[in-house]
């Protein structure tokens, strides 16, 4: 490119965030502020008998106690399945029945402790499977009386949330033509996001009704729209604030806990509340992500093509369905990787168990599908005795031509699938086997995975964008998207810089937000704010341009396209030394004898996504997403059969797209990377037999430590660009977590034949299954270690 | 986390207490004895305050040690032995030529115990006191023989180290007592030592940890070898059998299978939220093949 800023490796202009004073919703007070604290219960599924508070209420400095009660409606996303504080029946172990809003965070914890609660136990449904059986427990039994969104399906009477449908072409033909058929059960259990930041919330109402929140989230209008409208208020008198967020990972998407502090300040005459989380009670109170059952048959042609693929994707969306309707809606509208697949049929359902709620999860249920798809394809790859990789390109979806899962044919820029997959396999030394160790003990194999990915969002998910020029030609930009570590604001500042012709340094991105003050954009989710935001800045920029050159064009008598703009100049073209600029024109441009014309300079755009469409309810037809990134990701691992750890030894990862900063897209694959791998080989949230949490915490959730990256991480952009996105440029910040649980499952098999089906690939699960499937090779390793003499 | 009775509060806080910091040791034996069961030592304090904020111990008196002089003795006598202070931290020992020269094990253990920051809080003495059976320096200090210095207003008195543990996360100490010191007797000439850790991540519990110490391998007259564990069994545990079993002058290839027999039928593994039954039998058979195979041919 022939860019100046554009396609640079540019610092991220967040640097407060090192030096130590950017500014987080935790570390935001208000004077006069009270604290909030919940209390849970501990059954997974109970009736509430009585609740007795009055020790509570005894406490110096406690100014109220709240039960369900006091709030008798619902609140949710897209359906509103979810009480303020547990009405009738507590759903889940660890579901709050009470609250105490106090003076100080002493005094609520106090007050507590000195709640009780009286219930007749319920017998709990923990499991998705169990929970579709007919004569399962209900977890919800009025969900016909929900209040939901018209694009999901709740089935009222079964603890059904959502049921989407996929049908394309005739599935009893697709497998009729079949010569090899691969059937299988895959499971990955719920997991968390793991974000630093606790959330948090701080609420007050002023006198005139105005409700204002600061808080730990990703999306402010999101929060505003969803909170006004669970309460009833105006969207004009909500004012989100946003912050610096400390990680979301889909956590923080849409509505978490606002209407609490909300609720109680308006209870409380408008004193500013604040409720924070610990860890464990971020644990409990915040969404999970969902568990899933992936039943899939996949049919292909001896000669290698594709030719059916039947998907029952199950969720374990637990007692609130949060976001996972609409992950629901994502595996069912893109059941299978990027192949093209004549005949699909595919059921995704997301239930409702007696576990913690769970949301959205970065890749919104992607990661989780190519998981299981993509062991589908070197199961059945190794059947037809075909090289993987070959197996991949010969199915690989081309642009132009293809015609997708959702009966969408391809645009022709989509991008370069079949480019990602080759370039990986090049990177790891594909069809070159690994150099095995010298301990025999320890097994080294590489594998491979593919992935696609563009937003799940409503066809009209919009974003607008605001510059201001300053009196110094310096400009100010506007925009709704959060800050939450993928460096977005870096990103348009860069793109500001390369239309303006200004340095990066004269341009001001406030992280901060308030919905009151910025301009809309619906949410900060599905790897779109660089592509939609991008675009509406554009449209800003051109906008703004032309307001400088219609001043220009009259200072000095010209067409408005006799004006160019440079070095942060408007000149006339062909004669760069008769120029004025940024600065004199910013504020209105005077002429020496005083007379102005102008005025102070602002350029506002807008975007929506073009083309996209709302699936037909029976099929699923439709044109989801106005973009796609391609790509794939390859490993070589070590497994070691004294530990029953996995080790990545090289992680690749080949992304289609061309990137506005190199530098930000090498942060979000390291990230992503590490995310994914780690969610591959060890997280799960592990509940005891009557449905506790029993790793609430950062002890036995396994994140990875600094020191389980993988020593080598390669990764690189092919450059094909989309002719719609900013320069060319489709999202990444999901994309760079998909491949890996299934990548390393596939170098698994290869390393030491042991097929896996089952997330986490934890030691318990290695060693557990190399007994059952290949025990020769621990006589093997107890042979090498027999000790001589 | 209190469930007390029908509800779950889930704190931030630490509860109320009496926080003291004595500058000598007879007052703070003066303190433990005035208050008994309801005062804790807090050395580091990354057992104690992890507990307090969960509500497993809720202690109406904080005896903070740390400004007592005499308790950080680190102390080496040729001949004799290491006597490690019970304020002496973990990255002090990591640091200590002589722990890393004479007693490897425990340096290996040490090593290897929480991370850097942890480290430079945490003390040996805080986690053999706090009697989790995960310790790691558990199974270091149990194969070098090490003597536990207790004290108490009533006098002093030494015990081992396999005999300082009773159950979980409970030891013999009366309620009046407190540890002084470990001392580490002189370990048998030429021996050598290696902790192995199964962890599920850099920087975990352990799911087992195993200390080998082995000290001339090819004289059956002069052959030491000894196995200690932890995360195995309520306690960290010693197999006392094994030295017993590698005084008989068989071959090494015979001894250590029957070695590997011996310390897999006296452990107890449990299935918990770190890891199953099933996978710590297999990391106790072939974590101690791979001991004794490094350190018995090595
Ligand atoms: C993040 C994290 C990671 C950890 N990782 C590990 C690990 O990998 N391996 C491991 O073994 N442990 C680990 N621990 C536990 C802990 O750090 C160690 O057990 C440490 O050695 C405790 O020492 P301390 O000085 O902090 O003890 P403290 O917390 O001060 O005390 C521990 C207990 O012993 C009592 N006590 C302390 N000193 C005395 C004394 N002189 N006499 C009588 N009683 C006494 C206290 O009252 C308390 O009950 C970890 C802890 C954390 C928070």
């Amino acid at each position: 490119m022939g860019t100046k800023y554009v396609g640079k490796p540019i610092p991220r202009i967040d640097i407060d965030k090192v030096a130590g004073d950017a500014e987080y919703a935790y570390d935001f007070t208000l004077p006069g502020m009270v604290y909030a604290k919940l209390v849970a219960a501990p059954y997974a599924h109970a009736k509430i008998l009585k609740i007795k508070y009055d020790e509570a209420l005894k406490v110096p400095g406690v100014l109220a106690v709240f039960t369900g009660a006091d709030f008798p409606f619902k609140v949710g996303i897209y359906a509103a399945d979810r009480d303020v504080l547990a009405r009738e029946k507590v759903l889940y172990y660890g579901h709050p029945v009470a609250a105490v809003v106090a003076e100080t965070l002493e005094a609520a914890e106090k007050a507590a402790e000195l709640i009780e609660v009286e219930y007749e136990p319920l017998p709990p449904v923990l499991d998705a499977l169990e929970a579709l059986k007919p004569d399962a427990p209900l977890v919800h039994e009025k969900l016909h009386e929900y209040k939901h969104a018209p694009f999901i399906y709740p089935k009222p009477g079964t603890n059904i949330a959502t049921h989407l449908k996929l049908r394309k072409g005739n599935i009893e033909e697709g497998f009729s033509k079949a010569d090899v058929v691969v059937e299988n059960t895959y499971y990955e259990p719920l997991i968390s996001q793991g974000y630093l930041e606790n959330w948090v919330g701080i609420a007050r109402v002023k006198s005139d009704g105005t409700v204002e929140i600061w808080s730990s989230h990703q999306s402010p209008f999101a929060v505003r729209n969803l909170l006004a409208t669970s309460l009833g208020l105006p969207i004009h008198k909500v004012v989100v604030h946003h912050m610096y967020l400390g990680g979301g990972f889909g956590g923080k998407a849409g509505l978490l806990l606002e209407h609490i502090p909300v609720l109680f300040s308006m209870k409380l005459g408008g004193r500013p509340v604040r409720l924070e989380l610990n860890r464990e009670e971020n644990y409990f109170y915040m969404a999970q992500r969902a568990g899933y059952y992936f039943k899939m048959k996949t049919g292909v042609t001896k000669d290698g093509k594709l030719i059916a693929h039947k998907g029952e994707y199950i969720l374990d969306a637990g007692a609130y369905a949060d976001y996972t309707v609409n992950v629901a809606r994502s595996v069912g509208l893109k059941p299978f990787g990027p192949y093209e697949i004549e005949h699909v049929y595919a059921d995704a359902y997301a239930v409702y168990t007696n576990k913690i709620p769970t949301t959205a999860f970065r890749g919104f249920g992607l990661m989780e599908l190519y998981f299981a798809s993509e062991r589908q394809m070197d199961l059945l790859a190794k059947k037809l005795g075909m090289d993987p990789v070959e197996f991949r390109l010969k199915n690989v979806l081309i642009p132009g031509k293809s015609i997708t899962h959702t009966q969408e044919r391809l645009r022709e820029d989509a991008g370069d699938p079949a480019g990602a997959i080759r370039e990986a396999a090049k990177l790891i030394e594909w069809g070159k086997p690994p150099e095995q160790p010298k301990e025999p003990w320890k097994f080294r194999g590489k594998g491979i995975a593919a992935f696609w990915k563009g937003p799940v969002q409503p066809s009209n998910a919009a974003s607008s964008a605001i510059v201001k020029l300053n009196d110094d030609g310096s400009v100010d930009v506007l925009v709704g998207t959060g800050e939450m570590g993928q460096g977005t604001i870096t990103a348009l500042a860069q793109i500001v810089a390369e239309e303006l012709g200004i340095p990066i340094e004269k341009i001001r991105i406030a992280p901060e937000r308030r919905t009151d003050m910025v301009p809309y954009t619906w949410q900060t989710v599905g790897s779109r704010g660089l592509f939609s935001e991008g675009q509406a800045l554009i449209r800003a920029l051109e906008d703004l341009k032309s307001q400088i050159k219609k001043v220009a064009a009259q200072v000095f008598r010209v067409f408005e396209d006799q004006i160019e703009i440079r070095d942060g100049k408007a000149c006339v073209v062909g004669e760069p030394w008769e120029c004025i600029s940024l600065a004199e024109m910013a504020l209105g441009y005077m002429y020496p004898n005083g007379n102005t014309i102008g005025g102070p300079l602002i350029g506002r755009g807008s975007h929506v996504p073009v083309r996209t469409s709302i699936p037909d309810p029976e099929t699923g037809k439709s044109v989801p997403a106005p973009f796609y990134t391609f790509g794939a990701g390859a490993v070589e691992v070590e497994v070691d059969l004294i530990t029953g750890r996995v080790k990545v030894l090289k992680a690749v990862m080949v992304l289609d797209t061309p990137a506005i900063n190199p530098m930000l897209v090498a942060g979000q694959v390291y990230g992503g990377t590490v995310m994914g791998i780690n969610i591959g080989l060890l997280e799960e949230l592990k509940f005891d037999k009557n449905g506790r949490l029993m790793n609430p915490n950062f002890t036995d959730y396994k994140l990875a430590r600094a020191a389980d990256i993988p020593e080598e991480m390669i990764f690189k952009c092919l450059g094909v660009g989309q002719k719609d996105a900013p320069y060319g440029a489709k999202g990444v910040g999901e994309l760079t977590m998909l491949p890996w649980p299934g990548a390393i499952a596939n170098a698994i098999a290869n390393a030491i034949g042991v097929e896996l089906y089952e997330l986490p690939m934890k030691p318990d699960k290695i060693i557990e299954e190399v007994k059952k499937q290949r025990p020769e090779l621990l006589e093997k390793v107890r042979e090498a270690l027999k000790v001589k003499g | 986390m209190a469930a007390s009775k029908s509800i779950i509060v889930f704190h931030t806080l630490l509860p109320e207490f009496e926080y003291f910091r004595p500058k000598t040791l007879q007052e703070a034996l003066e303190l433990l004895d005035k208050y008994k069961g309801d005062a804790r030592i807090l050395a580091g304090g990354t057992d104690l305050l992890v507990d307090m904020r969960m509500r497993l111990k809720q202690p109406k008196y904080v005896i903070d040690i740390k400004g007592i002089d005499e308790l950080h003795t680190l102390k080496y006598e040729e001949g004799k032995g290491l006597t490690i202070g019970a304020t002496v931290t973990l990255d002090e020992l990591l640091n200590n030529k002589i722990v890393k020269e004479k007693y490897y094990v425990l340096w290996d253990a040490i090593r290897q115990l929480a991370d850097t920051h942890l480290r430079m809080k945490a003390t040996l003495v805080g986690n053999i006191c706090n009697a989790s059976p995960a310790a790691d320096s558990a199974p270091a200090l149990l194969v070098l023989k090490a003597k536990v210095n207790i004290a108490s207003v009533n006098g002093t008195r030494t015990v081992e180290i396999k005999d300082f543990f009773k159950w979980v996360k409970k030891t013999i100490l009366e309620p009046n007592e407190m540890v002084t010191s470990i001392f580490i007797p002189e370990p048998p000439e030429g021996a050598k030592g290696r902790y192995l850790k199964f962890v599920r991540s850099a920087e975990d519990l352990a799911l087992v940890g195993i200390a080998a110490l082995v000290a001339n391998p090819k004289d059956p007259a002069k052959r030491i070898v000894r196995i200690a564990l932890s995360s195995v069994a309520p306690t960290p545990v010693i197999v006392e059998e094994v030295e017993e079993l590698f005084k008989q002058d068989k071959p090494l290839s015979e001894l250590a299978e029957e070695a590997v027999k011996l310390v897999k039928s006296k452990v107890s593994p449990i299935t918990d939220v770190r890891a199953t039954k099933e996978l710590r039998e297999h990391m106790v058979e072939f974590g101690t093949r791979y001991l004794l195979k490094t350190l018995l041919e090595g």
